[in-house]
């Protein structure tokens, strides 16, 4: 199925090769490379590439193509989807999948690889069972390691694959119980220059750390399930009672781990937490364009807006910006013409501001388009779908434990066009 | 310590040091009971063994010896690895460990065992299939283990290539489907794809398979929904409305995809999605915005966004989409600008006033890509909908002079040539082109001029003449290339017969608006696809479409003589014959086939003249069917010969259909 694995950076080099079957010449990479020197962006590279003898599909994460040689047929969204996943469990073990990180730790992704993939086929990707075969590098290990010479493999040789329960693995104790649950949300949305919505959808995700001892059976409802449209569990959750009573039951797998991701869709009315009102002009003739923004919340629930961080590519007859933030700090690169003012946290009293002037070329004409605006921001305590989490109840071992569940909205794609 | 040594070994051999002198003391390494040493010492073993296969064979004995280890995990690491060294010679060596693999207690080492019979097997092809291996895997199929029995599914399909692949039986159907959930996501994949072979032998049968998979088919994993939904597809072939409610039921997951946070994923998303539009174009009306595309996404998103927008347009969000679409004929991109452009054509064909608008508007811009996608555009579109030529007309005055590109210019040239009497400016542009062309290096804009010249003349020949006279003179006296030379003597030979000769053959080719019989794009049924779902063709097909159209108005261009046509088909692809049985044509006068043809929008290029044998007539169509030449007549028959590109069966035999429907009512008339 997957052949080989190249990891290529955006410079073009191949930093790290893996066969799973026979050895394949780095040469087949060289049709990758003509599709990226004609990519004008790095993401504009083609993720499924025909050449005479394979095909590469690639995913780009962090600045580096993971390229996958296949020399079959195969379900083209299998292959993503596994290598997404690689590229996971890479973070999840070096906590960045950054170039450094893989060459630093170059033993155990290899390691990894290794176990992953078996004459190219998926064997092993979740993520706990690889944790239990190969421990995942720390500092202090790292450190240890480099003075006493040893590895990162702990002296117990892993159970987890003898286990009745997959993914937990057997004879876990804790003396703290605990149980907690992050429900983080990010909001994907397209606003028009009138301030309407075109487009909104909320990608969610439950996150939970479990460190509780023996086998517990947890499950947890919700005060709305309804609002998930599309729901992807962690295989640890009984499917059948999720759609029968719309409740998760499951056994957890020990440590950290994604229950499950959901996406509430436009079909849904999609709550905005910021509001823009800008004006932003150019006028034909004229060497000074106006610019003017201004942010303020709207349908928080109370909630403050943190974080906020604005970007926007100002057209190309840009030279200069001066303009003057009511908070924060504004920056403009006059090459990149990329403007970005970190705001920070909005006050609802006193609504933050960025006002001034654009210069532009002298004699050019007027752009085309207005920018379109960016905008990052988080909010704390409160997942804006509304989703809540009505109770969460353990069974099948006698001990209380401690259970804490949080809330945190993020901007994900954020769109403001003007 | 120890385990350093091997370490620094490794990341030397990482870092290019060649180290393949250290093997034996590697293998000296190898016997110890740390396990990340000995995983190290194997990766070195497995890549240097080629090298040096000798001295691998020392390796094997560690090897098999810690395949007795009492650790599980030590015995599967060391089967892997002997089956990873890829030695034809050490074969004898590792079919033991092998067997007691497969019988192992622990699931891991059987696991690692199923699969190295696949290993072997690719090891040394040719070799006689050992049948009790071959019946101990197909019993593994009932294994406890999940990933076992998935394993064994792909051991048996690499082991029994030649015959096939595995045999997959009612017994072993139901086995599996009852175990699927039981497995991880690419283990039912993997289960699902082998499955697509099997025929349930009743309607019963396809049922009870189907209601089994019925939970699968909104899986939200993409990979097991769209594996799902593709044998889904492939049983239940003869049953249409099964497959439809099927499409249906899988629309909001696919959806859910397009909105993944991973781009790759979209793409595959949106590109299936277009599959399903074919047979359900009405599928995914309601959700058209989840269709818009965002700031930042690659431009091959984008691309296809376009597409199945066009796809999704309808009277009530027309206003919507064309907004949307003209937001991205201005993108820094290029190529995403043009694609938005000729997407507003495409709905142009429907709702033309409103593109019209739109278009006209963009080349107030005087941006050259934007000029030459609008121009291309709108060739495109007059060429379908002649009502539009108007409005198009009154737009290009003045456009000339932002076009650079060759494919721009000669979409101008063509509508020049085409429309001239109703361009008051059209011959001063023209003129413009033929003062310059001993400058002009695009050996198809001068035949695009010669073209155009020749049809201006014709409606327009007081003020073209001295300039065709003067174009004609360069390109037979002066100019070097053959074709251009053969096409422009070929002209001055026509003009000597008169001009209503002329005139025959220059304007014989519009399209009649009333008509389109091969235009516009019905539903297709579902088994047309079904069997490219959820591989890679939906994902590399668009290129395919988007170079055919790039072919479709190259031949559109050199359409005016018979040679140039030869020539720039033979390059094209390959021909294809076909006998059809019809009556003669050869008493009926080529007008009347020309008129005949061109009433199913099947246009006449050229005829050799009459009584010659063989009789040929040059035939061209639009849409799907590229070319066919249709001639050589024998006793019973004609030879039909065609020429399609994308190769698309259906739409080749709706065109012979009517192309023999035509040819019989033309022979029961003169009857």
């Amino acid at each position: 199925m997957i052949h080989s694995l190249f990891l290529i950076n955006a410079s073009g080099d191949i930093f790290l090769e893996k066969h799973w079957k026979s050895v394949v010449s780095r040469s087949v990479c060289d049709y990758f490379f003509e599709a990226q020197e004609r990519a004008t962006e790095p993401e504009n590279v083609p993720p499924v590439i025909p050449t005479p003898h394979h095909y590469l599909i690639s995913v780009l994460r962090h600045h580096i193509y993971f390229v996958a040689v296949i020399q079959s047929e195969v379900p083209p969204l299998f292959v993503i989807e596994f290598l997404h996943r690689v590229v996971d469990t890479f973070q999840d073990y070096f906590g960045v999948c950054t170039e450094a990180a893989i060459k630093d730790n170059v033993v155990v992704v290899y390691e990894l690889l290794e176990e992953m993939l078996d004459n190219g086929f998926p064997l092993a990707t979740e993520s706990n069972i690889l944790k239990e075969l190969i421990k995942p590098p720390t500092i202090l290990r790292t450190m240890v390691n480099t003075i006493t010479g040893s590895t990162n493999v702990g002296e117990q040789l892993p159970t987890g694959q003898l286990s009745v329960v997959p993914w937990r693995r057997t004879g876990v104790k804790y003396t703290n119980n605990e149980a907690y649950f992050d429900v983080v949300e990010e909001i994907d949305a397209i606003i028009d220059k009138s301030g309407s919505t075109i487009t909104a959808e909320i990608q969610g995700v439950i996150d939970a750390c479990v460190k509780l001892t023996g086998m517990p059976d947890l499950t947890l409802s919700f005060m709305n399930p309804r609002l998930l449209d599309d729901v992807s569990f962690h295989p640890c959750v009984r499917f059948k009672r999720w759609e029968a009573e719309r409740i998760l039951s499951f056994i957890p797998p020990d440590g950290n781990f994604r229950l499950l991701s959901y996406h509430v869709s436009s079909q849904n009315l999609v709550a905005i937490p910021v509001y823009v009102k800008h004006n932003i002009t150019f006028r034909e003739g004229s060497s000074q364009g106006r610019f003017d923004l201004t942010l303020g919340p709207k349908q928080t629930m109370g909630k403050a807006v943190e974080s906020v961080l604005v970007s926007s590519q100002l057209p190309r007859g840009v030279l200069n910006a001066n303009l003057n933030p009511s908070q924060g700090t504004y920056t403009f690169d006059p090459v990149t013409k990329l403007l970005t003012w970190d705001v920070g946290k909005i006050n609802p009293q006193k609504l933050p501001s960025l006002k001034g002037t654009m210069s532009l070329q002298a004699g050019a004409s007027k752009p085309d388009e207005n920018p379109t605006i960016n905008i990052q921001f988080k909010i704390q305590q409160m997942a804006i779908s509304g989703l809540k989490v009505n109770r969460l109840d353990m069974y099948g071992e006698k001990y209380k434990p401690f259970k804490g569940i949080k809330y945190m909205t993020k901007a994900g794609k954020f769109q403001v066009r003007t | 310590g120890v385990q350093a040594v091997p370490k620094e070994t490794e990341d030397k051999s990482r870092s290019g040091v060649d180290v393949s002198g250290l093997f034996s003391e590697m293998v000296k390494a190898c016997a110890t009971v740390d396990v990340v040493q000995k995983k190290l010492v194997y990766v070195f073993l497995c890549s240097y063994a080629t090298l040096n296969p000798e001295l691998s064979l020392l390796v094997i004995n560690t090897l098999r010896k810690d395949c007795q280890d009492p650790n599980p995990m030590v015995r599967s690491l060391a089967l892997r690895n002997m089956t990873n060294l890829r030695l034809p010679s050490l074969v004898e060596y590792v079919e033991q460990p092998l067997t007691a693999g497969l019988r192992d207690r622990a699931a891991c080492v059987r696991r690692v065992a199923v699969l190295g019979w696949a290993k072997l097997h690719n090891l040394q092809p040719s070799s006689e299939i050992d049948a009790a291996v071959v019946n101990e895997l197909y019993s593994l199929l009932r294994d406890p283990d999940p990933v076992v029995m998935v394993n064994c599914l792909r051991a048996l399909e690499e082991i029994l290539k030649e015959e096939g692949g595995i045999a997959i039986n009612k017994p072993i159907t139901h086995h599996l489907l009852n175990r699927l959930k039981e497995c991880d996501i690419w283990g039912q994949s993997e289960v699902l794809r082998v499955l697509q072979r099997y025929r349930p032998q009743s309607e019963d049968e396809l049922f009870d398979i189907l209601s089994l998979l019925d939970s699968f088919l909104v899986s939200p994993h993409p990979p097991v929904m769209a594996a799902t939904l593709s044998l889904f597809l492939s049983v239940s072939s003869n049953l249409p409305a099964i497959s439809l409610a099927a499409l249906e039921r899988v629309s909001g997951p696919l959806l859910a995809a397009c909105g993944s946070g991973s781009r790759e994923m979209r793409f595959a998303a949106v590109c299936h999605i277009q599959l399903l539009l074919r047979s359900v174009p009405g599928l995914l009306g309601p959700h058209y915005k989840r269709f818009f595309c965002g700031y930042a996404e690659p431009a091959y998103i984008k691309e296809r966004k376009m597409q199945v927008l066009v796809e999704l347009v309808n009277d009530e969000n027309v206003a919507m989409i064309l907004d949307e679409l003209k937001g991205y004929c201005t993108d820094v991109n290029t190529d995403t600008a043009q694609a938005a452009i000729s997407a507003i054509g495409r709905i142009g064909r429907s709702y033309s006033d409103r593109c019209l608008q739109i278009l006209t508007g963009l080349l107030g811009l005087k941006q050259d890509h934007i000029t030459s996608a609008v121009v291309q555009t709108m060739r495109d579109l007059v060429w379908v909908c002649p009502q539009c030529s108007d409005t198009v007309c009154l737009a290009l005055d003045g456009c000339e002079e932002t076009l650079q590109d060759i494919q721009g210019r000669q979409a101008l040239l063509w509508l020049l040539g085409v429309y001239g009497e109703r361009i008051s400016t059209a011959p001063y542009t023209l003129e413009v082109l033929i003062d310059g062309v001993r400058s002009e290096a695009s050996l198809g804009i001068k035949m695009e001029l010669l073209t155009a010249t020749m049809r201006l003349f014709l409606c327009r020949p007081a003020e073209t003449q001295d300039m065709l006279g003067r174009l004609l003179h360069y390109c037979i006296e002066e100019e070097t290339d053959m074709c251009v030379r053969d096409q422009a003597l070929l002209y001055y030979r026509l003009l000597h017969c008169g001009i209503e000769k002329t005139r025959e053959v220059l304007q014989g080719r519009r399209s009649d608006p009333s008509l389109g019989v091969l235009i516009g794009r019905p539903a297709k049924p579902v088994s047309q696809w079904a069997r490219c779902f959820n591989t890679l063709e939906p994902l590399s097909q668009g290129a395919v479409e988007a170079e055919s159209d790039r072919s479709d108005s190259a031949m559109r261009c050199s359409d005016s003589s018979t040679n140039v046509l030869a020539s720039s088909i033979a390059v094209d692809c390959a021909w294809i014959e076909e006998c059809v049985r019809c009556p003669a044509v050869l008493q009926c006068s080529p007008q009347s086939l020309q008129a005949a043809m061109q009433l199913v929008n099947i246009q006449t290029l050229a005829f050799t003249p009459q009584h010659m044998l063989p009789w040929r007539v040059y035939l061209y169509t639009h849409t799907q069917l590229r070319v066919s030449e249709d001639g050589q007549e024998e006793e019973e028959g004609i030879k039909v010969i065609l020429n399609q590109q994308p190769k698309d069966d259906d739409a080749l035999r709706q065109f012979l259909t009517i192309l023999i429907t035509v040819l019989n009512t033309l022979s029961s008339e003169k009857d």
